[in-house]
């Protein structure tokens, strides 16, 4: 606290002051295309009262979902699987390695050539770009294990294949949750770029969701303020989707210190 | 008076291949003999193979050359019958204070043939035991450290192992909880029955004094190789309290021991 | 239970052999593939691909395209840093500016640069600005909420330490808190080029003439599908190579730092 100031009032001072000086100096600018915080706000209730918003938000988030499942039934027994084994890691890295530093959306052509623009290239998309963090987490996790506590179980006696699940999975479970974060995160930018780039070359038809329309108002009307709500609205979701990431992550380690 | 030898160690020796090619020599040629209901602890300075020497017990590793016998068995595998007290505790965090210590009976064959209630009885027994309860509940991150030992140990005792093997248990504990530990430890491990009734210990410290207070028979390590450079009995009068360390006979063991491993220890705070 | 660490490290030599190894495995799986769909614009066969690239190799384009694209990358990295740095040093040694700016950080974080894209398209055209705008915010957040963690995270009894000898505070900021930080500021300098460069195709995709993300759409629109790939095996290579001449750089600035030490 800064001399009895709440920190929340000081921290909300400098984005007022930032839409007070857009509104004002956007006014004074007299082009009808300006978008300004007033007509932004008229324009994301309308889009939110005519069902507009909600339908492509939940297309995009359904897609992420989507994605997100098939990600992270394939990287977390692997990550598991290369954090456990030296042998399998050593042999399946260079194949991670290679096509980490590819980002998924440079994939995206490929999907598109292989899948066409509709829903099941975005899922690839999205579960390739979920794909990276999630393994690499998971096997740091893996690795991290304190070696007593493995060493723990074969003292009580307790079946490998026992150990793996009580053991080694509750273990690795904290940066797993790490990498579900991080690819929480990576799959929301990824859908939404997929949506965009998907729009600016199917012309404006074909597979919705926010990215889509983003490009749509920019395309056809030339619509600024529904594009600025767009933008508040993919920042909106990254934020809650990972709010809501954490507490399931919370409710999963009742035991975890924070 | 003479009770079964319960763990024989002959002519034992770990070698290890090191990473330069040649081999570092942890333990070589230790002969040892631990009888029933013995409380044996090793003392050495830093590096002189007291872990090693446990672990070749446990069966967390085996022995390159000589025998490691456990009832005249060869050790080749970790099990419930010795088990193992870590030096940090090595607690499940994600499991509560039961969870902990229903985990080898639950998961283990320690537990094989006992129902839901049969094992909550026995922990119940082991937790009050060790004086925990109403900590039942709690996770390892909420409690002390005295406590957290005092799970690690009701853990190890709820499988009921033959044999206890403890690796500088006390450690991380400070110095006041540690003296008051040391009376937890006797009482829960029986010192005032007979052997024949108690756990076969092994028990593994840096510290002269707890070793004395402990043990009924201390081997002293040394490094370079590995060896047991001594034997010696502690005949102090059981059961033992504040009272035995204010003995002479308490003053002259741990100063016997401490010459034996001064000039050792001395190297290796400059080396 | 030995399992986990059984076989410690092997020599290079072995390693190189099993990269080698696991490569081939992938490339005779995608061949064979290929030879199944039996279509070469779907999934041509690696040899083909390999064909194209050495094609695109010998007459330039890939590296003309590739230079595009690093030096926008480069310059956008220059700007990003120019402020994040100096910014997050301030923010985090002075808990009011923190105070101040956080939020405002804290609400534009969750809109990616790519959200960014048709309002910038709008601002700036297709051209040159666009990527490096976009690429620049991508940039941004990593580098500055990186360096306010390594700034926070400067143990303060190393600043007690100096103190104590008397130290000035002016000498303890250069000498003592600027150090200490560096590991985590080239460790978030890392991550900025990684975000820079995820943001490169993205933007070039959609609002540039040139540049990898631009031939990768140029060549799907022809359905050329081995360029395609090339181009994409470039992004990866160029990411990689980026990624670890950081890693480098902070081994020579700080090789004191278990971050740098450590292999990845």
């Amino acid at each position: 606290m800064t001399r009895g100031v709440p920190r929340w009032v000081i921290g909300l001072m400098l984005p007022i002051a930032l839409l007070l000086l857009w509104q004002a100096w956007g006014s004074a600018a007299n082009n009808v295309r300006m978008p300004l915080p007033t007509k932004v706000a008229a324009a994301a209730v309308q889009m939110v009262a005519d069902g507009e918003l909600p339908r492509a938000i939940l297309q995009s988030v359904t897609r992420v979902f989507a994605g997100f499942m098939v990600a992270a039934l394939l990287a977390i027994p692997l990550g598991l699987a290369m954090g456990h084994s030296r042998a399998i890691e050593r042999n399946v890295d260079p194949l991670v390695e290679s096509f980490r530093p590819i980002a998924a959306i440079a994939i995206l052509p490929l999907a598109i050539l292989w899948f066409g623009t509709g829903t099941s290239a975005a899922i690839f998309i999205v579960a390739y770009a979920a794909f990276f963090p999630l393994v690499v987490n998971t096997i740091a996790g893996t690795k991290r294990i304190n070696p007593s506590l493995l060493q723990a179980a074969a003292t009580m006696g307790i079946p490998r294949f026992t150990t793996i699940r009580t053991v080694l999975v509750p273990a690795a479970l904290p940066s797993i949750g790490v990498g579900l974060r991080i690819a929480m995160g990576v799959a929301w930018t990824a859908i939404v770029a997929a949506e965009l780039a998907v729009g600016a070359k199917a012309g404006g038809g074909g597979s919705g969701g926010v990215g889509q329309m983003m490009f749509v108002f920019y395309a056809y009307s030339i619509e600024l303020n529904r594009i600025i709500v767009c933008m508040i609205a993919v920042g909106l979701v990254a934020f809650t989707l990972d709010r809501l990431l954490r507490g399931a992550l919370r409710l999963a380690m009742p035991w975890s210190v924070r | 008076m003479s009770e079964a030898v319960r763990l024989r160690i002959e002519h034992a020796g770990k070698r290890f291949p090191a990473a330069n090619g040649k081999e570092t020599i942890a333990v070589e040629d230790v002969t040892l003999d631990v009888t029933q209901g013995e409380f044996l602890v090793l003392v050495g300075p830093s590096g002189c193979g007291k872990t090693t020497v446990l672990t070749m017990l446990a069966g967390l590793q085996l022995a390159t050359s000589g025998q490691v016998l456990f009832d005249d068995r060869p050790i080749t595998a970790p099990g419930p019958e010795r088990g193992v007290m870590f030096q940090d505790y090595a607690l499940f965090p994600w499991c509560t204070v039961w969870g902990n210590i229903e985990f080898g009976l639950r998961h283990g064959p320690a537990g094989a043939g006992m129902n839901t209630e049969a094992r909550a009885q026995r922990v119940r027994h082991y937790i009050e035991l060790v004086g925990l309860t109403g900590s039942e509940e709690k996770y390892p991150h909420q409690l002390s450290g005295g406590m957290r030992q005092r799970v690690a140990l009701a853990r190890l005792m709820a499988n009921e192992p033959a044999v206890l093997l403890m690796d500088e248990p006390l450690a991380a504990l400070d110095a006041q909880t540690r003296l008051i530990l040391q009376d937890e430890l006797l009482r829960i491990w029986g010192q005032d029955r007979p052997a024949s009734e108690r756990r076969t210990v092994v028990f593994i410290t840096h510290a002269i004094d707890e070793a004395v207070f402990l043990a009924d028979r201390i081997a002293v390590m040394t490094t370079h190789p590995g060896r047991i450079k001594a034997l010696i009995d502690v005949p102090l009068p059981r059961p033992r309290d504040d009272r035995t360390r204010a003995l002479p006979e308490f003053q002259a063991l741990t100063q016997q021991i401490w010459n034996l491993i001064r000039d050792e220890a001395y190297r290796a705070t400059v080396t | 239970m030995q399992g986990s660490q059984s076989t410690r490290t092997v020599s290079r030599g072995r390693a190189v052999v099993i990269y080698v190894r696991t490569m081939a495995v992938f490339f005779v799986v995608w061949a064979l593939i290929a030879m199944w769909t039996g279509n070469p614009i779907l999934l041509p066969s690696p040899l083909v691909a390999f064909e194209a690239l050495v094609e695109l190799a010998r007459s330039l384009e890939l590296f003309e395209q590739a230079a595009v694209s690093l030096l926008r990358m480069l310059g956008s990295l220059a700007i990003a840093a120019s402020i994040a740095i100096p910014l997050g040093l301030l923010m985090g040694l002075y808990r009011v500016l923190d105070d101040v700016i956080d939020p405002t950080i804290e609400l534009l974080r969750p809109i990616s640069g790519i959200a960014w894209i048709p309002l910038g398209l709008f601002m700036f055209g297709i051209g040159n600005a666009l990527p490096m705008f976009i690429m620049t915010y991508a940039a941004f957040f990593p580098i500055l909420l990186g360096t306010v963690a390594g700034v926070r995270a400067v143990d303060g009894k190393l600043i007690d330490a100096a103190r104590t000898m008397g130290v000035p505070h002016r000498a303890v900021l250069t000498h003592v808190v600027l150090p200490a930080t560096l590991p985590a500021l080239l460790v978030a300098v890392r991550l900025g080029v990684a975000s820079a460069w995820t943001a490169v195709v993205a933007s070039e995709l959609i609002g540039a003439p040139s540049g990898l993300g631009y031939a990768i759409e140029w060549y799907r629109g022809l359905l050329m599908t081995p360029q395609v790939m090339s181009f994409i095996a470039m992004i990866g290579v160029l990411g990689y190579l980026c990624d670890r001449a950081v890693r480098e750089l902070a081994q020579r600035l700080t090789p004191w730092a278990p971050e740098t030490v450590a292999s990845r």
